[in-house]
């Protein structure tokens, strides 16, 4: 069986575990072998978004010196597999030797959705929900890592649930990383208007697949609307099988 | 006008408070945005027609000094006089001496947001000049004493019943009416005698043609070609980077601006000068005089890394599509510029320091970058930005870091190429995290993270992170 090397964001391994539990279940039944290495800690990102690239550089090296020899690295979160993807071999542009093996371990880091139906060309995990479904287009994986219709098709093979539109479905929801803190007028005024959407669409659940995301606007949901919930695809996709978690 | 950068954070958080109340910044930007989207497909290949503006845009600012120089040489033989200004007060000084030899009193200004750079106006009236906005927005925008809320759309925020009342004070408006096509016909019944009075007209530039030495502007309302056009002497102001190589990528310039602007074909107007009057015409300026000005651009230039902000049209498709924009409107942004564009080029201009929150109150979601016609990766100039400050770059004024926010990435990287200390870490921190916790939720947190709880909830942190529960997981394979 095919070995993939999963890549779980520090946010998933600490606060949202359930989505990297679902990741592994998907990934079995999907017919490969998910392996996680002990080592990984976080892929830089708030420091490398802070300004912070020396900081950056230390966990981009640290996480190429574990990931690199993985013939396939698998994500649940686009924007930390963007960082791998994008950042690492920026922050290596004047190093040679780093940079080859920075974008080499690019080429192979893969967003969960974009693995499984663009690689694996599984769409269809046998989950059926009886229900409208909305789908919130996260900002990086949509316009960094281009991933809209993976997503879209794992939800299409979900028996009986109907993905009604949302409005606005690609504006952010104003995560944004530190920026949600700093700027938590701002932000929070974003994670509104998402939120009103998502209640203007007469969806169910709001379904997106990335961890920050979810932690914004579940936060947001939790306060004001605590009967509605988004959830992350893997996670929906696992709890709404036949045969469960595995 | 006064730059008030500094103060960003307050000045959002009054703008979004008043947005709540009057709901036009959920419906003016949306309505542009839309406009833009449904005018891209009139063109037979947008993509290409998009991609040759972004190409034509970085050659210029990559052959910048060459073009100007072209420009200068074919706009001087048409007879036009350029004056090169280093900064503002160069180019404001430039532009009062030439009003004042002439004995000028009343000027009509085209809206340009390059002129609200240099303060113009207020240097014109210390001066005894007085100046008059003549499109309709900035007409309103300068009556009621208040800084362009959006750089296409200047007065977009203003209740008609605050224009109605500004007419009825300032403008000569007999009969009170909320009726728009009342109201602009008050305008220019009010303008009317101005632009017959007016001994001078300023404009800004759209487009300045290297091959032919034109200066082009577009607008829809036909005030600036009047202001160009009417009075005897007629003063262009445009920044470096307006220069264009060829009218044929100034015509496939204007075709893109004018979609990304508004969706328009074209605009209303396309007005071009190439020189001043000659013998044999009947209209025109006697005297053309065209400013260039630099004001910090040739610095930004010097900077591979930043300069692409250099190739912005100003056609504001960053400003309607942007999240934090239509949270907060113009004013926040403290200057001229406003919406991603002003985001990534007023810390060129005014210093790093000065702008600290332009280039972090950004979620980084991209959405201006995927619209922009020029071709300008803005989140990527906000990152180049943030990076500069915390190495101290000795260029644009960067600021130290404070040093509570040094020492918390020092430890964080750290941690990130250490796992045994991560785990440690991580271990340490739930049982402070979840002080607070209630049924698995975490709704209060005192200290640096009170930002996120003011109106948001946390999940705690479960007692089996991921990397324990994979202990388990890994050999119950299916």
């Amino acid at each position: 069986m095919k070995v993939v090397s999963m890549f779980v964001p520090c946010s998933v391994d600490l606060f949202l575990p359930d989505i990297a539990e679902s990741t592994v279940t998907l990934l079995r039944r999907a017919g490969v072998d998910p392996v996680y290495h002990q080592g990984q800690t976080c892929c830089g990102q708030p420091a490398y978004n802070s300004g912070y690239r020396q900081e950056a550089k230390a966990a981009a090296r640290h996480f190429i010196e574990l990931f690199g020899e993985d013939e396939v690295v698998v994500s649940p979160s686009g924007s930390c597999a963007g960082t791998v993807k994008f950042h690492y071999p920026e922050l290596f542009q004047d190093d040679p030797v780093w940079f080859r093996r920075a974008t080499e371990l690019a080429a192979r880091v893969f967003e969960l959705s974009q693995y499984l139906v663009d690689v694996l060309k599984v769409d269809d995990f046998g989950a059926a929900f009886a229900g409208k479904v909305a789908f919130h287009e996260s900002c990086h994986n949509l316009r960094r890592l281009g991933i809209s219709a993976q997503p879209r098709k794992l939800l299409a093979a979900v028996k009986g649930a109907e993905v009604v539109p949302m409005n606005q479905e690609d504006f952010c929801c104003g995560f944004g990383g530190t920026f949600a803190n700093n700027y938590a007028d701002i932000s929070e005024s974003m994670v509104q208007d998402k939120v009103e959407n998502f209640l203007g669409s007469g969806a169910d659940v709001l379904l997106l697949s990335e961890p920050g995301c979810l932690l914004n606007i579940n936060g947001y949901l939790s306060r004001k609307h605590p009967q509605k919930k988004a959830r992350h695809l893997a996670s929906f996709l696992v709890e709404n099988m036949k045969e469960g978690r595995s | 006008m006064k730059i008030r950068t500094e103060q960003f954070n307050q000045l959002a958080a009054v703008e979004i408070e008043k947005a709540r109340v009057r709901p036009f910044l959920k419906m003016v930007p949306e309505f542009l945005y839309r406009k833009r989207a449904a005018g891209l497909p009139s063109l037979p290949d947008p993509d290409a027609a998009q991609a040759y503006a972004a190409a034509v845009r970085a050659e210029v600012v990559n052959r910048l000094p060459d073009l100007l120089e072209e420009f200068e040489r074919n706009a001087t033989a048409n007879g036009a006089k350029v004056f090169w200004a280093r900064d503002a007060k160069e180019a404001n000084d430039f532009i009062v001496k030439v009003a004042k030899e002439r004995g000028v009193k009343t000027v009509i200004k085209g809206k340009s947001m390059i002129t609200e750079e240099l303060g113009l106006n207020d240097v014109l009236t210390a001066n005894g000049i007085t100046p008059w906005e003549t499109d309709l927005g900035e007409f309103i925008a300068q009556q009621m004493n208040l800084p362009p809320f959006h750089i296409i759309a200047p007065a977009m925020n203003i209740p008609v019943e605050e224009i109605r009342d500004c007419f009825m004070e300032k403008a000569g408006m007999e009969t009170p009416t909320v009726d728009p096509v009342e109201l602009g016909y008050a305008a220019r019944v009010f303008l009317r005698d101005k632009f017959q009075g007016a001994e001078m007209g300023i404009a800004g530039v759209n487009i300045a043609v290297a091959e032919t030495g034109t200066v082009i502007n577009v607008e829809n309302e036909g005030n600036i070609r009047f202001s160009k056009s009417a009075p005897k002497t007629l003063v262009s102001v445009m920044s470096l980077e307006k220069v264009i190589p060829t009218m044929q990528d100034a015509i496939n310039m204007i075709r893109v601006l004018a979609r990304n602007c508004t969706g328009q074909r074209i605009s209303a107007y396309v007005s071009m000068e190439s020189g001043p009057k000659r013998a044999d015409e009947v209209d025109g300026p006697e005297e053309l005089f065209i400013v260039i000005l630099d004001n910090g651009r040739s610095k930004i230039y010097q900077d591979t890394e930043v300069r692409e902000i250099m190739q912005c049209i100003r056609c504001a498709a960053c400003l309607n599509i942007c999240p934090v924009y239509r949270q907060i409107g113009g004013y926040a942004y403290g200057g001229a510029y406003s919406g991603p564009m002003g985001q990534a080029l007023m810390p060129l201009l005014f210093g790093l320091d000065r702008t600290k929150d332009l280039y972090r109150a950004c979620s980084l979601c991209g959405a201006c970058a995927s619209v922009c016609p020029a071709g300008i990766d803005h989140p990527k100039l906000f990152l180049n930005f943030r990076d500069k400050d915390v190495k101290q770059d000795p260029r644009f004024n960067s600021q130290q870091r404070p040093a509570k926010e040094r020492m918390f990435f020092r430890l964080f990287s750290l941690g990130m190429s250490h796992p045994g200390l991560w785990k440690l870490g991580a271990r340490l921190f739930r049982p402070i995290f979840n002080l607070n916790a209630h049924d698995g939720v975490v709704s209060r947190m005192p200290g640096p993270l009170a930002g996120w709880f003011r109106k948001r909830d946390m999940p705690a942190m479960p007692v089996k992170p991921f990397h324990q529960r994979w202990e388990e997981l890994k050999d119950k394979k299916s």
